[in-house]
């Protein structure tokens, strides 16, 4: 008999809806950096949790930020 | 005039005067065309996340100006043909921001329906808008 498995859900809250951040800057390189962890890719809404909306916003400040070279197109 | 804000990005071997010179010929153009600097927020040289034609680092520097519209093709002309700008971005910040604004007009509108039901909810919109 295997151990069965389990394992605790974390709540997943949108930032931008929960500090009421409306305008995305592609400047703020520190914000979008929690967004882009490996190789420079974009975090998918199903791990950050969030919000539709926010995210499009996020996806077009990242993709500004990187023809800006503020962010990587590709990581390392 | 809607606000736009210009982001920029210089090769770092024009430095002083020269910089100097050529961010003075991009204000001319704005000015020219009858708009107006309202912030110029200078970053400085930074290191680029990927080399542009060889150059590792870069000066950054970002406008924030009111001009008419017809300003923004000439001056996307002049920046595009330098040799200097590495990158630029001109935003039309009330185009960026057009959601935000009215996300605040329904809540406010929100508020005011709200305070028209009950009167005592008036009082406690009035005293959170001032």
């Amino acid at each position: 008999m295997g151990k069965k498995k389990f394992f605790v859900k974390r709540k997943k809250v949108c930032k931008f809806s929960a500090e009421g951040i409306e305008y995305i800057d592609y400047k703020d390189v520190e914000l979008l950096r929690q967004y882009t962890p490996v190789a420079g890719k974009i975090l998918p809404r199903r791990v950050s949790g969030t919000n539709p909306i926010y995210q499009r916003k996020l996806t077009r400040a990242i993709k500004r930020a990187r023809l800006m070279a503020l962010l990587p197109f590709v990581g390392d | 005039m809607p606000t736009y804000e210009l982001g920029l990005v210089l090769t770092p071997e024009l430095e002083g005067e020269e910089r100097d010179a050529f961010l003075g010929e991009v204000r001319q153009l704005i000015a020219g065309a009858g708009g107006e600097i309202l912030k110029e927020d200078d970053w400085g040289k930074r290191s680029l996340a990927y080399p542009i034609n060889h150059k590792r680092d870069g000066f950054y520097t970002f406008w924030t100006f009111l001009a008419p519209g017809t300003v923004v093709a000439p001056l996307e002309y002049k920046l595009r043909i330098s040799d200097h700008v590495l990158r630029h971005l001109v935003l039309n910040m009330d185009r960026e921001l057009r959601r935000s604004h009215k996300m605040e007009r329904v809540r406010t509108a929100r508020k005011v329906k709200k305070a028209a039901v009950s009167p005592p909810a008036l009082a406690a919109a009035m005293a959170e808008g001032e």
